[in-house]
């Protein structure tokens, strides 16, 4: 046993190697809340690593005259004055590899859940220009993200950036959680981007995700409110990167930054540390490039380079659903679409609260599976009328029988969106309660039995429209034979339903 | 009207005096200390004239090295390592400054401007401390 240990030493020490080039280094001239400014370093280039002498390490983003702005990565409290800095040549990497699928790690790719190293062989570069237009095809295949309202009328597809914005305690992040815990066989890693959350909440949610069993496919990579600045700055770039590994080997990779708020204040106060001209609320120019080239990584691969995606959902977390901010209305302008939770719907019991009416998929409608499509055609159209004569509703009472009608069946449809969190509903089960609704079957089942009837509806049907349900997830659309034996199913069901 | 850096002292000094010499000279050295004190840059009179030295060994092709090794070298040693720094930066002059160090064990350590040539035993231990520590 020993002799083996000696004769790994051995083999270790053979393989040592020593780089005797000469380095360019400088000197810390100043050090200050995570940002050094160094002098010398001349030939160093933007976004470059540097290592200080105590084995920090440090991104150069401020070229100056005669000194370089460095943050650092790490504890600053022992970089002191004069402190040499060495250049290592090489932008910023972290470690990329199938090993880190159910870990928690944090900004630079260092395990932080206690689980051991995480072996990997290659580094991705956290900087990487977006893919261009030659090596992109439509999105045109859907994430099921499990949750009704968001599946049937704003509908996400691979390869999609589509935002989730709302005001604290709306739902944002249980939206993310519950679309991660809807790809469990799905063919999708999930990287989920933890940016200045507190430590407990991302405890929270990564128990909620073994419990979940979506661990199996997922990664955490997380910089936490104790963090500096330069590592929520850090996060989203090297969440990117672990996402394009996968990519690059042909998988689908959704991945959630939660939250782009906070990385916009995270890099605002770089900024002004690195003396950077503040402009509109005080956030330096180029936040607008801070989003668009991370959003922009987010993309389709066509066949001929792999095939890969990366979905992209962002969060923004508003003030009192203020979305004329600065960073809102960027992130707005940059997705493919937005996901609008409402405080007012929160509070209402409409949960997940999403607005239909500012809510938003630009690319979404060919994502969707044509039986899908067929069935929430008109849905949204449907329920922003509702919404419209809910209002006008309020004032008369002579109503006529259209309207009431109309009025009846928002109401359950609204009824029918509504949906417990960690609870994602299979696109088939979707299919047939949103066909009951929307061909009228719901139309004389009192509002508070809504619920009731799709449950008892969707194992009914799951028993006795077998023919249905095989088509629908064969052929993503059913055939004459098929709608013909889920309608008597529906109709046999409504009958001993009605009668209980 | 933008404030003068340090750099733009040192260069106009530099314009002013490269080519005079005796009392011009020092006239022109006390009217450059004269604007220093107006303009309240007294204080940063060193860095002034670190980048006044800069601009100089700029002008002059003058290579400034430090070397520090374990132990004390001798005369032919020292030529040839200077030898060594003219060719690799190709200055006409260098201008080199010899330190002792016992705690680097052996080897020496070049520094050029910013570029640091490492090759003592220390620097070696403790790279192979790191690789180990992998």
């Amino acid at each position: 046993m020993s002799n083996h240990i000696v004769e790994n030493l051995r083999k270790e020490i053979e393989a040592f190697k020593i780089d005797e080039n000469a380095l360019k280094v400088g000197h810390v001239v100043e050090v200050f809340d995570g940002i050094a400014k160094v002098s010398g370093l001349s030939d160093v280039k933007s976004s470059e690593m540097v290592t200080f002498s105590g084995g920090e390490t440090g991104v150069v983003l401020n070229l100056e005259e005669d000194t370089v702005g460095v943050i650092i990565l790490g504890d600053f409290s022992k970089i002191v004055e004069g402190d040499e800095v060495s250049a290592t040549g090489k932008i910023l990497e972290v470690p990329v590899g199938d090993a880190q699928i159910g870990r928690v790690l944090n900004a630079l790719g260092a395990p932080i859940d206690g689980k051991g190293v995480v072996k990997t062989a290659k580094s991705y570069p956290v900087e990487k220009v977006a893919p261009g237009v030659v090596t992109r095809q439509g999105v045109d295949q859907p994430v099921q993200t499990g949750i009704k309202a968001i599946d049937a009328l704003i509908p996400v597809g691979r390869g999609q950036r589509e935002l989730i914005i709302g005001d604290r305690q709306t739902g944002k992040t249980a939206i993310a959680i519950d679309t991660i815990l809807n790809q469990k066989g799905q063919n999708m890693i999930c990287v989920y981007v933890s940016i200045g959350q507190k430590d407990s909440k991302l405890r929270k949610l990564q128990t909620r995700l073994e419990e979940g069993g979506a661990m199996a496919y997922t990664i955490i990579v997380s910089a936490g409110s104790s963090e500096p600045a330069a590592l929520s700055y850090i996060a989203p770039y090297a969440g990117v990167a672990i996402a394009e590994f996968f990519m690059d080997q042909g998988k689908d990779v959704l991945i959630i930054y939660d939250d782009l708020s906070k990385h916009a204040v995270a890099y605002r106060e770089i900024s002004l540390l690195l003396r950077r001209p503040p402009g509109r609320e005080a956030y330096p120019g180029d936040v607008f490039y801070l989003h668009s080239r991370l959003l922009e990584r987010a993309c389709r691969r066509n066949q001929d380079y792999g095939g890969g995606s990366i979905t992209a959902l962002p969060i923004i977390e508003t003030q009192a659903g203020d979305l004329s901010a600065y960073i809102p209305t960027n992130v707005i302008s940059i997705t493919d679409g937005q996901i609008f939770l409402e405080t007012d719907l929160f509070y209402k019991g409409i949960r997940p609260a999403v607005n239909v009416g500012f809510s938003v998929s630009r690319v979404g409608g060919n994502a969707q599976i044509k039986a899908m499509k067929k069935v929430a055609g008109t849905l949204k159209l449907d329920l922003a009328q509702f919404r419209e004569l809910e209002a006008f509703a309020q004032f008369g009472s002579d109503l006529d029988d259209a309207t009431k009608r109309q009025l009846e069946r928002g109401k359950r449809a609204v009824e029918l969106l509504k949906q417990p969190q960690y609870a994602p509903v299979l696109t088939e089960h979707q299919i047939v309660s949103l066909y009951a609704l929307v061909k009228g079957y719901m139309d004389d089942v009192p509002v508070e039995a809504i619920k009731a009837f799709e449950s008892g509806l969707i194992d009914y049907t799951d028993n006795n429209a077998k023919m249905f349900r095989k088509e629908v997830l064969d052929k993503k659309m059913w055939t004459d034979a098929g709608e013909a034996e889920l309608k008597k199913a529906i109709e046999d069901f409504k009958v001993n339903f009605m009668t209980l | 009207m933008s404030k003068l850096s340090v750099k733009n002292i040192a260069e106009a000094i530099y314009d002013a005096s490269h080519d005079k010499s005796g009392n011009e000279l020092g006239l022109v050295l006390k009217r450059s200390a004269q604007v220093l004190k107006d303009k309240r840059m007294l204080g940063k009179s060193k860095d002034v004239l670190t980048a006044l030295q800069k601009m100089i060994d700029k002008k002059t092709n003058t290579i400034r090295a430090k070397v520090t090794t374990a132990k004390s070298l001798s005369d032919q040693e020292r030529k040839k390592i200077e030898q060594g720094i003219k060719e690799k930066y190709k200055g006409e002059v260098i201008v080199s400054e010899f330190f002792e160090n016992r705690e680097l064990l052996g080897g020496m350590r070049v520094e050029v401007e910013n570029e640091i040539l490492d090759t003592t035993y220390r620097a070696r231990l403790e790279k192979l401390e790191k690789f180990l520590m992998k």
